[in-house]
């Protein structure tokens, strides 16, 4: 390893992407002495709470999502074992906010987290929307959670290099449905996939219109694979659909794309689903959801948000994985991607600089991108 | 302490006579309104139609951002009931809006040039209660496009402003110069808060430590009778996201380049 730069002027680069051979080296080095399987817990735990927080203030899905990402990102360049998953989600969703424009102070985030993480406290609450009121909380603990979700935020914009701009994949969803013929309804069972997404490290690998594209392809997949073929006039059948995007086409210059990118991802998408609904079978139907076991709730009953009920779960792990296998019968070559350089990505973040991160001392400068990349004026 | 209904009913009028454009004032009026919806509820949904048939002009936009707070609270109140596993709550005086949205509407912006100060924001009011699905998306345009099929006032009739302090009130109310700034001034505050809470999405209680996929849960029917909270989003980009277009595919090469080598570059240089 080259080394290190000196203390009192540096330049760290913004790497937007990470190949699939880079995700592997630093998971590795950042999991310790966790199991995949802990580690795999402690990410759906961190990408559950998010969702929560951001369904409880209303966020929209592009700060969810990218809380998501920064979420990831983090633990590729930080240990595991030094940090507990609440406070870098909330500094990730702190962050987030304010890269979309979407701003919540600290305190505010600080006290939903509370609510969630604590219902005895809701309970006692007088709110009757289940709101704490965060001055009647014990202002130590608030204040010591405020100043590590801080800390961690400054940790998380150099990990960035405070390059601000974000693609989302929510957009193209519908632009990518809309093209393909899609209904509605496929489309929307994209988007929430496209949501799902945001657990994996799909969307930190691959750009955004990617991302759209192979959700769709998923949603077609699982809307046709041993399901009859229903015919909606004035749409393209998933059928069709999924039948495009499994095999080379003009799709693929004009969207940016190639079918082994949507099969890789596809792959994972069925693995995060398979996951899911064995978690979901698993749950026998609690006590307090409503007891109505259909899959279309009548409207004057809230809908079962809580936990998905076991006998409404439209898949089943047997079907996801024939599926799997089916498509590996046909599946194409994966496109190359950068080999693992020999210098090591987070070694930004480690030897002599560590002591310089998050704080002021020396000059380091954070750039957009590489010398030569995109300097064709 | 309970108190019998017409006690509650009195108390709430004077609460509404009271109410002021401060945050505080709407707070207070609106955990009243909703402690006492169950018994009270379409008796206190009486007296705020009433003090929009009566009231001035002023405070009756007041009572319409009172009722987007009522809203909002109904709406969080609802979901937190049923996240906690308590019996259903219906959505409280949200149904009384939807139900009565056309007639209040008439009240808070009357025809002719009495109405024009508070037509700006009830527009406004209107359009986020479409976003959010708090009104179902067909009524709105339906109130919309009544509000749209007026005739304009005429324009050389200047709207009723006062030119000195001593003018004489009439009964379709000129207000005083200071009271106008006070309204401009309140309206300009009201507005900077909407458009800082524009992105807010309808809200859910989701439980977390589970994986509640997204992806797991019922897609719904083909009519768009109920939207669930998290697809209000999806149902608005839905209708405004423009088609794939060349700016489009300028944005796909971009991170295309910065997400895959091209020929023959090596690893990036992160010396």
């Amino acid at each position: 390893m080259q080394s290190p730069p000196t203390p009192h002027s540096s330049s760290k680069y913004h790497h937007p992407y990470f190949t699939p051979a880079e995700v592997e080296y630093l998971s590795i080095k950042q999991r310790g002495k966790l199991s995949v399987t802990q580690e795999d817990r402690v990410r759906q735990n961190a990408c559950a709470f998010l969702e929560s927080l951001g369904a409880r203030i209303g966020f929209p899905r592009r700060t969810v999502a990218t809380a998501q990402n920064l979420y990831h990102r983090f633990h590729l360049f930080f240990p595991r074992k030094d940090f507990n998953y609440v406070d870098v989600s909330l500094a990730s969703l702190y962050v987030s906010t304010k890269m979309h424009d979407t701003l919540k102070k600290p305190r505010e985030l600080l006290a939903v987290s509370y609510a969630i993480r604590y219902p005895d406290l809701v309970a006692k609450s007088k709110h009757p929307g289940g709101e704490i009121d965060i001055d009647s909380m014990d202002q130590q603990i608030v204040e010591r959670d405020r100043q590590r979700l801080l800390s961690i935020e400054r940790l998380l914009l150099e990990t960035v290099c405070f390059n601000f701009t974000s693609r989302m994949p929510f957009p193209y969803v519908i632009k990518l449905g809309k093209t393909f013929g899609a209904s509605k309804k496929l489309t929307k069972l994209a988007w929430r996939l496209t949501i799902d997404c945001h657990r994996t490290l799909v969307p930190i690998q691959y750009p955004p219109h990617i991302v759209a594209l192979a959700n769709l392809y998923v949603a077609a997949l699982l809307s046709s694979f041993e399901q009859p073929i229903a015919s909606d006039p004035g749409t393209r059948t998933p059928h069709e659909i999924a039948a495009i995007l499994g095999k080379n086409g003009d799709w693929e210059s004009k969207y940016q794309a190639q079918v082994d990118d949507l099969e890789g991802i596809a792959h994972t998408m069925l693995d995060l689903l398979v996951q899911g609904v064995q978690i979901a079978t698993l749950n026998n139907t609690s006590p307090r959801t409503p007891s109505s076991p259909s899959p279309h709730p009548s409207p004057r009953m809230p809908h079962p948000l809580m936990e998905t009920l076991a006998s409404s779960v439209p898949y089943n792990a047997e079907q996801l994985t024939r599926l799997k296998i089916q498509m590996r019968q046909t599946e194409h070559e994966p496109r190359p991607r950068q080999p693992l350089g020999s210098a090591d990505p987070s070694a930004l973040y480690s030897g002599d600089d560590v002591g310089l991160l998050g704080r002021s001392e020396g000059t380091v400068r954070f750039l957009f991108g590489p010398a030569g990349a995109g300097d064709d004026f | 302490m309970s108190m019998d209904p017409f006690e509650v009913r009195i108390q709430f009028l004077a609460l509404l006579k009271r109410l002021n454009a401060s945050q505080q004032s709407i707070q207070k009026v609106v955990g009243f309104a909703v402690k006492y919806f169950p018994p009270c509820g379409e008796d206190l949904w009486d007296c705020i139609v009433e003090e929009c048939q009566k009231g001035s002009i002023n405070s009756r936009i007041n009572i319409l951002y009172f009722l987007d707070s009522l809203c909002e609270t109904c709406l969080l109140v609802r979901s937190h009931s049923s996240s906690i596993g308590s019996d259903p709550v219906n959505k409280q005086y949200v149904d009384f809006v939807n139900r009565d949205i056309g007639k209040i509407v008439e009240c808070i912006v009357p025809a002719g040039r009495e109405g024009l100060p508070n037509l700006t924001s009830t527009k406004q009011i209107l359009e986020n209660w479409r976003s959010k699905r708090v009104v179902d998306a067909q009524t709105i345009d339906d109130v919309l496009s009544a509000l749209g099929k007026r005739s304009p006032p005429v324009a050389s009739q200047a709207p009723p402003v006062a030119s000195t302090p001593s003018h004489k009130k009439s009964s379709h109310s000129s207000l005083s110069r200071s009271e106008v700034f006070k309204r401009i001034e309140e309206d300009r505050e009201r507005h900077k808060r909407l458009r800082e809470r524009r992105w807010v999405q309808p809200i859910s209680h989701r439980a977390p430590g589970q994986m509640n996929l997204l992806s797991l849960l019922p897609i719904g029917g083909e009519n768009d009778q109920e939207v669930l909270p998290l697809d209000v989003e999806f149902e608005n980009d839905w209708e405004t996201t423009s088609d794939w277009n060349e700016d489009d595919d300028e944005a796909a090469v971009d991170e295309s380049e910065l997400c895959f080598p091209a020929e023959g570059e090596g690893p990036m240089d992160l010396s």
